[in-house]
Parts: C-alpha cells; sequence; structure tokens
C-alpha cells in the first residue's frame, strides 16, 4: 500500500540497506570471479587480466567430464524433480491438511546434508544386498546392481534434496491460479490432460522454469550427498571441494568457482530479466487498450 | 422416467457429503426443455452443489442425475450436454477474448471459418463486437460474464448452468444484466439453471423457481406462485417482505381456518395445508399487502383486522415502511408506495389499526 504521508528518505533509506546487504552478501562472489581472471591469482599485487585459468580448467579431461555428470545429474533431477513437484503443488491445493502436507514436502530440508547422505548411503547399500539375495533365492541376475553406487544413487539423492525447492517456487505461481478455469474448460469440451496444458500450464509456465532453473544452479551447488553417493563419477563440486581440501585454491579453483557463479547469476538473472520484461510488456500493452470501465 | 424430449433435466434422490457433513439431501426435481429456472437460497444451503452434480464438477454421494433421459450420473463434466458460466475468476487470462470463446469449438476440431463465424455471431449476441482482441483484464466486470456467456453458448449445448453469474457485478449492472439474460435465453430457446441467492434476480429471470435451504429442496413452483403463495414458512420468511404471525387453529370449516392470535382472531384461506384444531401455526402477510387502517384506507366486511400501536415510518425513497408493533410484541412492517400515504399521519405511540383485505395472507402448517 501506498503511503502519502510517509517520509521519503525513509523509503531512500531502506533501498539504501537493502542493497547494501545484497551487496555484502555478494561480495565475496565477486571478488573470487575477479581474482579469477588474474593472470597471477589470489594475495599477487599486480592484477593483469586474463582467460588463462578459464582455459585451464575446460582443457581439464577431469574437470570436463565432472563438469558433464554435473549437468547429466542437473537433467535428471529436472526431468524426474519438476514432474513430482508439480503433483505435489496440485495435490497440496486440493488436501484440506495443508500445513501437514507441506511439512512434509519440507521435511529433507531439516535434515542435514552429511546426515542425510549417510542414511541414503546405508540404505542404498543394504537395498543393494537385499536385491542381491533376492537374486539368488530367484536364482536369477535381474536385480543385480540396481542400486550399486551410481548414477542413479546420486539422482535419487539429489531428486530428494532438490524437490522441496521445486516444490515451493511452483506452488507460489500456481497459488494464483484459480480452478475455476479448469472447470471452465472442463465445461468447454476439454480432457483434464487438455485442461491442463492448455489452460493451466501457460499460467504456471514461470514458475516451472524457474523450478528447472533452481534444481540445475542447486545441483551443482551440491557436493555432501553426491560425494557420499555418486559411486565412480565425479561432480563438478565433488572436484572442486577436493581440490580446496587436498591443494588450497590455486587459479584453478577460483576459475572453477567463478563459472559456478556467473553460470549460476546468468541464470537467475535471465528469469528475473525475462518476467519483468514480459510484465513491462503485459502491462504497456493493457495501458494501451485500456478504456473506462463501463456498467454495460 | 417421464418424456425424455420434455424434460431436459432430471434429478432423483440426489445427495451430497463432504466427509461427515451432508450438503444435499434426497433431492428430486425435474426441469422442462426450455425453462428458465433458479435455483434460489441463502449462502451455504446446496444451490451450487445442486448445480455442480448436474454440471457433473462432483460425484454424486447417492442418487442419479438424468439429462435428456440419458443417466449422466458418472460422466465428468465434458461428456454432458452441458456448458457453465461461472461467478468469476473463469476466463483464461493468457488467451484474448476471441480465444476464449473459440476454445471449445477448436477442441471440437471445428473448422477455422465455421469457428470465427460462430465467435462473431456470439460475441454480437452478447453485445461484445470489436472486442475480440481484448485481454479479460481489459475488460469490466459485466463484460468478463458476457464473455463467458458466449463461451458457453458458442458450444451450442442444450443446457446452460450459471452459478451466480451476477454476483460480482454492481446493483445496478446486476439489473441490466438480468434482463439481458432472459433475452438471450428466448432467443436460443435452450434450458438455463441459475443459481442465485437473490431474490429479486430469480424473479427477474425464472420461469421456475426452486428454493433450496439447508441441503433440502424446500418449494418449487413458478416466480408468481412461490412470491404470492408460499407454502412453506421459510419461503415465506425468504422471499418477499413478508410479515410473520404465530398463532393457533381456533376452527376449520368450509376451506377457512380461523387463527386465534392471542390478541385478536383472523380468518385464513386454508389453501391445501392440513391444519387441524388446536395446531400450532403460521401465517404471513406481505408488507404491501398490509394496511394501516386511517386516511385512504376503507377495510370491507372481508378485512382482518388487528390492534396495533404506531411505531415510526421509515423512508425507502420509492416506498416508505411504517413499523407498527402488535399487543404481542411483534412488530410488523406494512409498506406503501411513496408520496401514496404520508407518514406525517401517525405519531408515534398512537393507537391505530392495522389489516388486510380478503385472503391475502397464507396458512403454514410447517
Amino acid at each position: 500500500m501506498y503511503d502519502d504521508f510517509a517520509n521519503p528518505w525513509n523509503i531512500r533509506l531502506k533501498w539504501v540497506y537493502l542493497l547494501g546487504v545484497v551487496f555484502a552478501l555478494l561480495m565475496p562472489v565477486f571478488y573470487t570471479i575477479h581474482i579469477s581472471f588474474n593472470q597471477h591469482g589470489f594475495g599477487a599485487r599486480i592484477y593483469d587480466f586474463t582467460f588463462d585459468w578459464y582455459r585451464v580448467v575446460l582443457g581439464d579431461t577431469l574437470l570436463v567430464a565432472s563438469l558433464k555428470w554435473t549437468l547429466y545429474l542437473a537433467l535428471g533431477a529436472i526431468a524426474m524433480t519438476i514432474p513430482m513437484a508439480l503433483l505435489s503443488a496440485k495435490f497440496y491445493k486440493r488436501t484440506r491438511r495443508k500445513v501437514a502436507f507441506v511439512a512434509l514436502m519440507l521435511s529433507p530440508l531439516f535434515v542435514p546434508a552429511d546426515i542425510m547422505g549417510s542414511s541414503l548411503l546405508v540404505f542404498f547399500k543394504n537395498l543393494a544386498k537385499s536385491f542381491v539375495w533376492l537374486d539368488e533365492a530367484l536364482g536369477v541376475y535381474w536385480f543385480d546392481g540396481w542400486f550399486d553406487l551410481g548414477f542413479l544413487t546420486a539422482l535419487i539423492g539429489q531428486v530428494i534434496y532438490v524437490h522441496p525447492y521445486a516444490f515451493i517456487v511452483i506452488l507460489i505461481t500456481m497459488s494464483r491460479y484459480r480452478v475455476q478455469q479448469t472447470e471452465a474448460a472442463r465445461g468447454c469440451g476439454a480432457t483434464a490432460w487438455q485442461a491442463f496444458w492448455q489452460v493451466e500450464f501457460p499460467q504456471i509456465r514461470v514458475g516451472v522454469f524457474s523450478s528447472c532453473a533452481f534444481v540445475t544452479i542447486l545441483s551443482f551447488n551440491e557436493a555432501v550427498r553426491t560425494a557420499l553417493l555418486k559411486g565412480g563419477f565425479d561432480t563438478f563440486s565433488n572436484v572442486l571441494v577436493a581440490q580446496m581440501l587436498n591443494i588450497g585454491m590455486s587459479g584453478e579453483s577460483y576459475a572453477m568457482a567463478g563459472i559456478m557463479s556467473i553460470v549460476s547469476m546468468l541464470v537467475i538473472g535471465s528469469v528475473i530479466v525475462f518476467t519483468l520484461l514480459r510484465t513491462e510488456r503485459l502491462e504497456r500493452r493493457a495501458r494501451a487498450m485500456a478504456q473506462p470501465v463501463m456498467s454495460s | 422416467m417421464t418424456d425424455p424430449s420434455a424434460i431436459a433435466v432430471e434429478v432423483a434422490d440426489l445427495a451430497k457429503d463432504y466427509g461427515p457433513v451432508r450438503a444435499l439431501n434426497s433431492v428430486s426435481f425435474s426441469i422442462e426443455s426450455g425453462q428458465y429456472y433458479a435455483l434460489l437460497g441463502p449462502s451455504g444451503g446446496g444451490k451450487t452443489t445442486l448445480l455442480r452434480l448436474i454440471g457433473g464438477f462432483l460425484r454424486p454421494s447417492a442418487g442419479r442425475v438424468y439429462l435428456h433421459g440419458q443417466d449422466v450420473s458418472h460422466l465428468p463434466p465434458n461428456r454432458r450436454p452441458t456448458s457453465m458460466v461461472f461467478q468469476n475468476y473463469a476466463l483464461f487470462p493468457h488467451m484474448n477474448v476471441e480465444r476464449n470463446v473459440a476454445y471449445g469449438l477448436k477442441l471440437l476440431k471445428a473448422p477455422l471459418e465455421e469457428v470465427r463465424d460462430k465467435v462473431e455471431r456470439m460475441l454480437g449476441m452478447v453485445g461484445l463486437e470489436g472486442y475480440n482482441r481484448r485481454m479479460p483484464h481489459e475488460l469490466s466486470g459485466g463484460q468478463q460474464q458476457r464473455v463467458q456467456l458466449a463461451r458457453s453458448l458458442v458450444l451450442e449445448r442444450d443446457i446452460l448452468l450459471l452459478d451466480e453469474p451476477l454476483a460480482s457485478l454492481d446493483a445496478k449492472l446486476r439489473k441490466d444484466m438480468c434482463l439481458e439474460l432472459k433475452r438471450i435465453q428466448e432467443k436460443v430457446g435452450i434450458t438455463f439453471i441459475h443459481v442465485t441467492h437473490n431474490q429479486e434476480e430469480a424473479l427477474t429471470v425464472a420461469d421456475r423457481i426452486a428454493i433450496i435451504a439447508d441441503g433440502e429442496l424446500i418449494e418449487e413452483g413458478t416466480a408468481r406462485d412461490i412470491y404470492e403463495t408460499p407454502r412453506k414458512r421459510f419461503t415465506a420468511e425468504f422471499i418477499g417482505d413478508n410479515n410473520m404471525l404465530g398463532g393457533v387453529v381456533a376452527d376449520i370449516s368450509d376451506g377457512r381456518v380461523t387463527v386465534d392470535l392471542g390478541f385478536a382472531r383472523v380468518g385464513i384461506a386454508a389453501r391445501g395445508q392440513a391444519a387441524a384444531k388446536g395446531d400450532t401455526v403460521a401465517l404471513s402477510i406481505r408488507s404491501e399487502l398490509l394496511r394501516i387502517v386511517g386516511p385512504g384506507v376503507d377495510p370491507d366486511a372481508s378485512w382482518q383486522l388487528m390492534p396495533a400501536t404506531y411505531v415510526e415510518a421509515i423512508y425507502l425513497g420509492l416506498t416508505i415502511s411504517h413499523l407498527v408493533r402488535l399487543p404481542d410484541g411483534t412488530e410488523v412492517v406494512a409498506r406503501v408506495m411513496s408520496g401514496e400515504r404520508s407518514d406525517e399521519d401517525f405519531e408515534p405511540g398512537r393507537e391505530v389499526t392495522v389489516g388486510w383485505p380478503g385472503d391475502r395472507a397464507r396458512l403454514h402448517v410447517a
């Protein structure tokens, strides 16, 4: 609500404070990116701009492989999480026990990453043993290796981690959607799927795409669960953390951190810019076409 | 089963439970083809539930729904010969007016030319020519409801369901749209089922009205019957501005009942109501039929008269409501047209006589 009597300096000060907080939060990230472009690395008195560290990173087959695995993990997580989050959000709108349902959906967030990772590790190891036992009991090899540590176990761990975030993002967009529109579509002859795809989805599309972006970023961000569940491959975060722990921060590490930060900011920035531009375009169009509301 | 060609909608013992709550309790009635039918009642009475059961948006807990003689109780909305106009928020906000109206036709894969023609014709019918490119948020509330109407009518289905379609409109617009709806219904000739809690709206548009309250069908009849001769006490209290009086049956003879009000005895036609001597009954008299005996009012022998004390006059623009108190403390209203009688004629506290001519009051045993 706009307050005509508010002191304009209060509003300006609030903005200064807000931007100050955001700047303070992002300062280390920008500093890391800044160093990643220095020929002489961290702590050097001379600053010579270079892309060399990025060339080294992108020329390192181990790192490129880890990037690929992370990307596969992100794509797998999107493919599994987004439909699940959509269904969860739709169920939330229908259920009467909303608080209990949200608590259930968000519960993975309340378990520390290392606890969740180690619990899943134990669970998958036991599951793998059970399947081996099942194979032996049946005299077949059908279930052998299903839950050996690898891409599938890392993916399941990742889905458990990102699902609450995707659920919340989609739910926020979906909260503006009116179920009468689905009913109106059904009344016009649409099947349940047609009503969803032609009427509901276009209105929650922004939330779905934002969730995809979020899941991608979280996949690049996650290290602990994947380290415990990944089996024989490395993700980008695993390599970065291992490198920092073993040999400290090198120019290469800064470049890796820079890649992750820039990609994350570009994805989030693109979503924000797209949303803002779209909103402004719609408002401009509405202003151009609007006419006084008449009583007939 | 009734003749399917004449009956558009028939519901038989229809019930709906929401968990432990029974929203609709064994309702049965039928609607003739081409009728404008209103489901009228207080909020939360079950009328929207009933409409949604007819439209297939809810599955009945018990009972059947027949549309043109076919049992459709198990069918979803897209497989019923109905379309629906909602109270609000039901236009697709990402589609312009033309695409909204054309939506159902495109689902039917109608040829593009036909779609265009029908959409133009329908927008013309609802008075929105030239609005094709407008987005829903660029329309007023009344215009949005017209688009909804066009979107439903363009499908040329036999039965149109309207769920409080005018509830979100202002009073003036609601009045205009009522007449518009009636005009359109007469033009297209299909069955309209209109849910409303607004009695004026129902009386304006409907050929027949069903009163729904507490999940029950209280009473059903023509608009005139429901207004002028309600059989149930609830109907009398809900429709019109009625004065309710309680009493005991003192005598019954020749289809007339004498009711002892405690301070006066009044005679009233039984009109088929099964009253017995000694029964506690109610009688209702519309405020516009009640008169204060004074200048311009000359009661004859047919009048039923009662003593009262004048309380006050309330000016309501078109009418003036004269409030009087009966000897048992009940306050009743006599409503007259402004200018017909001056409120200066009566001083508050003055002893007056009130009454009504002939058999204008109605007896209610339930």
